[in-house]
């Protein structure tokens, strides 16, 4: 975010001519601007402070069961009834909804904002400019520095032109003037801030459109019933509209592991108009949704929502309730007698249990596959049909491809914020090299790596090390 | 899970307990002290190299990717713990930082066989978990924990070098405690609003402390030139761990979303736990941003990475462990 970012910010390890590039900033019209005429909301320690802030609010909101998922049942259920009223009050139970969060989130959008506009893209006209070369002096500065001195004057020639191949073998692009080098390594690094902001402000774009333009919702929806999209939700400031057409569910299963446990839910699924024409169909499981005119239609949910019974001839639906891997539903008989039906998810054998008050447990009184029938006293009992339910839950997000780009331009910018940005000096004054630079990240690796290049260097030209660089560097 | 696979997984749980007491055994004594440490280094790439074949095995006996459930997940975590510290000791020539690794994977190896029986099993995937997304979205996400941990685990050496012994001393304590209400919460019965408050606790009061001692510094290592050096390459390998775990993090979240959004219809429902994988993001790109524009001492971030420590550690395993809900619960066996 606003920082990852503005790495050049304070280059407080470079020499002053480098700082004298960083500390300031180029505006629009080309002017340098000073970190004075920065907007208060430019501020990269407001930004840390309100992520601090949003992280807090997101643990608050991650720890105390929310209204919006749970129920407030569930708040009064985890909290109970006192503790729960104050959390309700506060706005703490619904912490996402809550004037805070959403004053939080402006402010901190609005800070992101700025800092893109006076902080980060400006720092793309820094590519342009190239560092100055270093005279040895400069160059006995920088945190990683090293002083030889060349014992063969006539080797001075070669030194630098072979300096400049290894640089250049290292990754470094080079660049000559005299007996002085500079490279630059990782300069796509310095693209990682920029990139992730853009990615970033894009994905605002493309959430604001959806916000906007789209909708979204859940229904249950019974076997050969109909979703309908007035339920959906949207924004307040909405400006699209919904679909005319409706959904059919025309079949519905589940498919499962030979051990019983739920392997996939299935629903087949017809798009048909107001006069009932089909206009689309198609087959929707988990992770497998159908889409029609830009809305999805997911499958979310399965399960068994009612039994049809026949009762000496009279048809009543039960409802279903789950319990787990099967469904059950209860008929009080008497007061102290309980039928109780119950079915797997197959739905195709009922068994009836009886349950009365001084029994420890349920006992089975008979089975009956789906259209069969049994006596139970003077009562003839058809197990007509399980019906299931399908749940499903619909959306329509124009902002998706804009959101979707979004995604991608940040995951670019976070991995180019790996890269490390490091410059390396090199100075043949007299019979002393000077080799030096600076690098942002990896320093160790960094400092070995010029480490390495001495050693090798040392192997191939008659170098000396200076043991008194640092008495040099206070000269 | 076949004989072959549970030999190559204890191979690499006792390799990684081998290697963390030789690691320990090298103080001891300077004149063996590189063969030593070799030899630890050695033990713990025999044991990530058992481990990346029993990953493989798993998968190929389960004919599917093999990162589905709890267990599965602390296998990655340790192969990515163990494969983390032997790049960054290969970069960096550090040792110290190995037995923190070799005992971070140790304790992972350990809280996986304590898990229940079904958890080794290999068992069919639930509706949600069949998708191609699932090797996209989670391995990211848990190499990026092993990341942030061993950011942590540099943090503490960075306090050690430095001389804040007694900030260290916090930062340890609260790690310790916070572990421990995450092993109480998987496998013993007490109260999870008692080991909450355990776990909120010491992550407030721990880090407050190691702060507010940062000004106490060990005067004999504070004039010790090694050891500065040292801290500030315990600094560096903390933030090159923050750099390569953070960009994972991310791309594990926007993963998870696009996961969410292509069965769901939603990128972000506020679930818990991707809500705690978005305060651990906001944290590193906070504590990014402090790198950056250097404001804090390196002591100072390092306390920041172990408060990142403890905020990885809840969204990997104390979500589920201490009793919050949500849709990420595939890790769950209560």
């Amino acid at each position: 975010m606003a920082a990852l970012v503005s790495q050049d910010d304070k280059s407080k390890d470079l020499e002053p001519e480098v700082n004298a590039s960083a500390a300031v900033l180029p505006t629009k019209k080309g002017r340098v601007a000073s970190k004075d005429q920065l907007s208060p909301f430019a501020s990269v320690k407001l930004s840390v402070f309100l992520m601090c802030l949003m992280a807090l609010t997101i643990l608050i909101g991650a720890g105390v069961p929310q209204e919006s998922q749970g129920g407030q049942e569930k708040v009064f259920e985890v909290f109970g009834r006192q503790t729960a009223e104050w959390l309700v009050r506060l706005g703490i139970s619904d912490i996402y909804h809550s004037p805070w969060f959403l004053a939080l989130t402006a402010t901190l959008t609005l800070n992101m904002i700025v800092v893109s506009f006076q902080r980060v893209f400006p720092k793309l006209k820094l590519l342009k400019n190239s560092l100055p070369y270093f005279r040895g002096q400069d160059i006995l500065k920088l945190p990683v520095h090293h002083c030889l001195t060349l014992t063969k004057a006539d080797e001075q020639t070669a030194l630098i032109s072979d300096l400049s191949v290894r640089l250049t073998k290292m990754g470094y692009k080079v660049k000559a003037e005299g007996s002085k080098l500079k490279g630059e390594y990782g300069v796509v690094g310095r693209l990682a801030p920029s990139v992730t902001h853009v990615g970033l402000l894009t994905l605002l774009l493309g959430i604001t459109i959806t916000s906007w333009t789209g909708f979204t919702g859940f229904q249950p929806v019974l076997l050969d019933e109909k979703l309908n999209f007035s339920d959906s939700q949207h924004s307040k400031l909405w400006i699209g509209s919904l679909p005319k057409w409706q959904v059919r569910v025309d079949g519905t299963r589940r498919e499962n592991y030979p051990g019983g446990q739920a392997k996939q839910w299935f629903s087949n699924l017809s798009v048909v108009d107001d006069k009932g024409k089909v206009l689309h169909q198609g087959e929707i499981s988990v992770n497998n949704p159908l889409t029609y005119e830009s809305v999805d239609i997911y499958q979310s949910s399965w399960g068994l929502a009612k039994v049809a019974v026949s009762f000496n001839g009279h048809v009543r639906q039960l409802d279903l309730r789950p319990m787990g891997e099967k469904y059950a539903c209860f008929l009080p008989l008497d007061q102290d007698t309980v039928l109780i039906m119950s079915l797997a998810s197959e739905g195709k054998t009922l068994r009836v249990f009886a349950k009365r008050r001084e029994w420890q447990a349920p006992k089975l009184i008979s089975e009956i596959q789906s259209g069969k029938s049994i006596k139970l006293g003077d009562v003839d009992v058809v197990f007509e049909k399980a019906i299931p339910v399908t749940g499903l839950q619909y959306k329509k997000d124009p902002g998706l491809p804009i959101t979707y780009l979004a995604f991608g331009i940040i995951m670019i910018g976070v991995l180019l914020a790996a890269v490390p940005h490091r410059h390396v000096w090199v100075a043949l004054e007299e019979s002393r090299l000077y080799i030096g630079g600076t690098s942002r990240k990896a320093k160790v690796g960094f400092e070995r790596s010029i480490e390495n290049l001495v050693e090798k260097l040392k192997g191939s030209f008659t170098l000396q090390e200076q043991l008194d660089q640092g008495d040099q560097a206070n000269v | 899970m076949s004989d072959f696979q549970l030999y190559l997984t204890n191979t690499a749980g006792l390799s990684s307990v081998a290697s963390f007491w030789v690691f320990v055994a090298s103080n001891g004594t300077k004149r063996f002290n590189s063969i030593a440490l070799k030899v630890a280094n050695g033990v713990m790439l025999l044991g990530f190299v058992a481990l990346t074949v029993a990953i493989i095995t798993r998968g190929i006996e389960a004919q599917r990717f093999p990162l589905a459930n709890l267990y599965e997940s602390l296998l990655w975590f340790a192969w990515a713990t163990m494969g983390g510290f032997l790049y960054l000791c290969r970069s960096y020539g550090i040792q110290q930082l190995g037995w923190l690794a070799s005992l971070l994977a140790a304790t992972m190896f350990l809280y996986g066989s304590w898990l229940p029986q079904s958890q080794h099993d290999i068992s069919p995937l639930v509706p949600a978990l069949v998708s191609y997304w699932r090797q996209i979205h989670v391995p990211p996400l848990i190499v990026s924990y092993a990341m942030f941990f061993l950011a942590g685990l540099s943090g503490l050496l960075n306090l050690w070098q430095s001389g804040r012994l007694r900030s260290l001393a916090f930062c340890v304590g609260t790690i310790i405690a916070a572990s421990s209400a995450i092993g109480l919460g998987t496998f013993s019965k007490v109260d999870t609003q008692w080991l909450q408050l355990l776990f909120v606790a010491s992550s407030v009061l721990g880090p407050f402390l190691a702060f507010r001692s940062l000004s106490v510094q060990d005067a004999a290592i504070e004039q010790s030139k090694a050891a500065k050096k040292n801290a500030e390459m315990y600094d560096d390998v903390g933030y090159r761990c923050v750099a390569i775990g953070f960009p994972l993090l991310t791309i594990g979240i926007i993963t998870g979303g696009l996961w969410a959004n292509h069965a769901w219809g939603s990128y972000w429902s506020w679930d818990p736990k991707e809500s705690m994988a978005l305060v651990t993001w906001l944290s590193y790109a906070a504590y990014i941003h402090l790198r950056i524009q250097r404001d804090l001492s390196a002591e100072k971030l390092s306390i920041v990475s172990v408060i990142g420590l403890l905020l990885t550690l809840l969204t990997y395993l104390g979500f589920n462990s201490l009793g919050f809900g949500g849709l990420h619960s595939y890790g769950k066996f209560k």
